[in-house]
């Protein structure tokens, strides 16, 4: 064989392999001409890789889940009205004495794999969830601290008699957990569950297609099949490849808007933003268990070298001011007097009281933060570091990827990585503990890693409250007090979701944790 | 030298090249801060669990151990298993150390085989943009040398190779796709997903293309060979066609060569911006999550794609120019 018919030999094995790699559906199937097609979401955080709604505490698989997964109650929690509940799975919350919740449900709802749904189910839920190692649900006690019976297959009820907490505790609760079906939990946690979703929302999991999770509608949703035939729920790192998306139709909403981009969407005339104060608070979690922030007087000394009014200069409309743990649209909030603000005097006066006089004597901290999914981390983060800096902290400022910074976000044995670290948390329900319960009980302290029994016995008391009012009460002037004392987290903020959304897109209804719900939703 | 021995020793030092490269990254990736096994346990795993599940894996083995694992592996055609993407192919991160059920990790062959189709088409397209957009220009430049298409063919290349591909990535996503609605930008869901960024490459290669044909029609062009075509009753056409192309070819089939080498190893800010799911967006989320076993795969499928495209090239240059030795 010579050289020339070595190569057109070659030449034309390499066409026929390419021809079958390249893609020609641009011959068959104009991209930008499709009459009924699935609603684009795009995310700013990837998911966890395992579908157990159970095993994780992220944001962008709530909100896959919301679509998915069907809930007892939903709660809007709308300024205007923030005590409503919408009644979904359960028809009826009765409290029936202090420690007895009974909860009536919905008859002829089935699962997405055809299994009706029934208390049994509720039950399944409730106990599963609360597996000391099942990462969601870490309020108000682990399962040997209730139980729960089904008297006939749609009716519920809940005794708290053992944990000695009361029972309405679970009526928050109601609107937080995603409802499983007993079938699916009986493989465990091996199973099926971490395979895909299965619940009785409008919307049935379909298959995860690299960073794509399909969703297509479910006809018989029980208050009707949605008039979208599907979601296409997609993570997009870029911020600005979300918003181009948004601005050229191939999206149809996007989250987590940065502040600048809403100056440029707003005036964009086929989109409209969705602006809503969230159940989200922003943090700065120390790491308690490692030193040096495992003595108190060093947070507390952080706290106060922080000027949050720049930091929310920075944020512009993607933040509000507060002055406690949780967001103003859950249960219990106060703006708290003992607040450490601002104060660079107070501030030296306890780094000299804890041994560090002008910083000396503290080692190198580092500060982990996250681009592309929470706004303007990477910009108030350099303020912050600055701001410490100046009082004598030695702080390092280390910008990471979302995934790799979640991989870094959770307290381990021996303290989490680094000293401080940039999150939010968020729970789509009024329940205060869900933030202050799972961060700073010793049992869960899922970031900051504190063990303090002061703290412990603050949750449990405001827990153990015999009503709404005297919870409130404990929450008040107890719990929330002596966590601005001890300051084991410094929330900075309270998050404003900003969504942009196709205006062509009617009735989405998003939730102030991120969730949305598109039911009724019609795109024309 | 026949065909035959030409092909195996390239290959040879084709095959010691892709063997240095592996080595080089599978040891830098070992060397730097940061252990891989923290990120498949998980966020919150105790370093009991750490140091059980880096045992069973080999990795507290010296480096050279490893090595030899991983070399073995290949041979057989097992470049081992993502680190952090389940097999669906999804970026993840985020669940809890004891959550021994996340999905089954993707393999490294299969992410990459998914993903290099799609970085192949779009090199391919960039490549056919580039030689549309170069060739008039910098065949005329080089036909006129010192005169105004020559001023042109310098000046045009001077603009695109001073345009960030990034911002113009941006700059015409809002205008044909956004304003003008002529092409989709973000994501693949079609053969024209591959068009808007095809050009933006495009336009970052031209200048190189058009630069070393000017360069090299000008040099054929002042070859006395040139004037005796003339001098034969050759019309320029033919001059040009003919015989300008064909001696001009060889130094741009060397550049086309490398370019297509390049492209293939990643075309990193253009897949990213435009979320294009090629190599280059792998690569950059494999970088990003440290995911050791998949960067050190992509490398080693692109430095062969390299040696082979190189050898390809070489062989091609031979057959146009029979002066050229294997």
């Amino acid at each position: 064989m010579d050289r020339r018919t070595f190569l057109r030999n070659s030449a034309m094995a390499g066409l026929g392999v390419g021809a079958v790699q390249l893609n020609t559906s641009l011959l068959v199937g104009p991209a930008m001409a499709q009459a009924s097609r699935p609603l684009v979401f795009l995310s700013a955080e990837n998911i966890t890789g395992n579908w157990d709604p159970m095993a994780h505490t992220t944001l962008s698989q709530f909100n896959i889940e919301g679509f998915v997964m069907g809930f007892l109650t939903r709660a809007p929690m709308m300024p205007e009205n923030p005590d409503e509940v919408v009644y979904e799975l359960a028809t009826e919350l009765n409290l029936l004495d202090a420690t007895h919740l009974e909860i009536k449900l919905r008859e002829g709802v089935t699962f997405h794999d055809g299994e009706p749904f029934s208390a049994k189910d509720v039950k399944a839920t409730f106990e599963y969830g609360a597996q000391p190692e099942r990462a969601r649900q870490v309020y108000p006690g682990f399962a040997d601290t209730f139980e729960v019976t089904t008297p006939d297959d749609y009716t519920v009820i809940v005794d708290t008699t053992k944990g000695g907490y009361g029972a309405a505790m679970f009526i928050f609760l109601a609107s937080y957990l995603p409802i499983l079906s007993t079938k699916d939990i009986a493989g465990g946690p091996q199973g099926v569950l971490n395979q895909r979703l299965n619940g009785t929302g409008p919307f049935k999991f379909v298959e995860q297609r690299g960073n794509d999770t399909v969703m297509e509608a479910f006809p018989d949703y029980f208050r009707g099949a949605p008039q979208i035939p599907g979601v296409t729920f997609s993570y997009v790192g870029d911020a600005t490849t979300r918003m181009l998306s948004l601005m050229n139709g191939q999206a149809d909403v996007i989250e987590r808007l940065e502040p600048e981009q809403v100056d440029t969407l707003s005036k964009q005339d086929d989109i409209v933003l969705n602006r809503a104060v969230s159940v989200e608070n922003k943090y700065l979690w120390f790491r308690c268990s490692k030193p040096p922030f495992d003595n108190p007087l060093v947070r507390k000394a952080a706290a106060h070298a922080i000027d949050r009014s720049l930091i929310l200069e920075i944020m512009g409309t993607a933040g509000e001011p507060s002055s406690n743990f949780v967001s103003p649209i859950k249960f219990g909030y106060a703006d708290l007097d003992n607040y450490p603000e601002y104060d660079p005097e107070e501030c030296q006066r306890l780094l000299a009281e804890a041994g560090y006089p002008g910083g000396d004597g503290l080692p190198d901290l580092e500060y982990i933060t996250s681009t592309g999914f929470y706004p303007k981390t990477k910009e108030y983060g350099e303020v912050i570091t600055a701001l410490l800096q100046e009082q004598g902290f030695p702080v390092t400022l280390n910008v990471m990827e979302t995934a790799a910074w979640n991989e870094r976000l959770y307290d381990r044995p021996g303290g989490g990585p680094g000293h401080m670290i940039d999150c939010g948390w968020t729970s789509a329900s009024p329940e205060p503990d869900l933030v202050l319960r799972t961060h700073f009980h010793s049992t869960s302290k899922r970031i900051c890693g504190i063990e303090d029994a002061e703290i412990d016995a603050a949750l449990d008391e405001e827990r153990d409250a015999p009503d709404l009012e005297a919870r409130r009460e404990s929450l008040q002037t107890n719990l929330m007090p002596m966590l601005a004392d001890k300051v084991p987290a410094y929330s900075l903020f309270t998050s404003v979701l900003m969504h942009g959304v196709r205006a062509d897109v009617q009735d989405l209804f998003i939730y102030p944790d991120g969730t949305a719900d598109a039911s009724r939703t019609t795109m024309s | 030298m026949s065909l035959v021995r030409y092909l195996a020793r390239r290959l040879a030092q084709g095959a010691l090249i892709v063997f240095l490269v592996s080595a080089l990254i599978f040891t830098l990736l070992r060397v730097v801060p940061g252990d891989p096994v923290r990120l498949m346990a998980g966020g919150m795993a105790p370093e009991a669990l750490i140091e059980e599940i880096a045992a069973d894996m080999g990795l507290r083995d010296p480096i050279y151990v490893q090595f030899g694992r991983y070399v073995a592996g290949i041979l057989q055609g097992d470049l081992g298993q993502s680190f952090v993407r389940p097999a669906n192919g999804a970026a993840v991160g985020g669940a809890s150390f004891d959550d021994s059920t996340r999905g089954e990790r993707a393999k490294v062959w299969s992410l990459i085989a998914n993903s290099a189709p799609m970085t192949l088409q779009l090199a391919l397209l960039a490549m056919i943009f580039a030689l549309v957009i170069a060739l008039p220009i910098g065949v005329w430049g080089g036909l006129r040398p010192g005169a105004w298409p020559d001023r042109f063919a310098l000046y045009i290349s001077s603009v695109f190779v001073s345009l960030p591909n990034f911002w113009l990535g941006i700059v015409l996503a809002l205008l044909l796709s956004v304003k003008l609605q002529l092409v989709p930008a973000i994501g693949y869901n079609g053969f024209a997903y591959t068009i808007l960024p095809a050009f933006v490459l495009a336009i970052e290669i031209a200048p190189f293309i058009i630069r070393t044909l000017t360069v090299s029609v000008a040099g054929v062009m002042s070859q006395s060979f040139i004037d005796i075509a003339a001098v034969r009753g050759l019309t320029r056409n033919q001059i040009v066609f003919r015989h300008v192309m064909k001696n001009s070819a060889v130094p741009l089939l060397n550049l086309l060569g490398v370019q297509f080498s390049m492209l293939l190893g990643g075309v990193l800010v253009i897949e990213f911006i435009f979320d294009y799911p090629g190599l280059g967006l792998l690569t950059i989320n494999a970088v990003m999550q440290r995911d050791f076993p998949l960067i050190q795969g992509i490398a080693i499928v692109t430095a062969a794609a390299f040696v082979l495209i190189n050898i390809v090239v070489d062989l091609a240059a031979t057959t146009i120019d029979p002066r050229l030795e294997y």
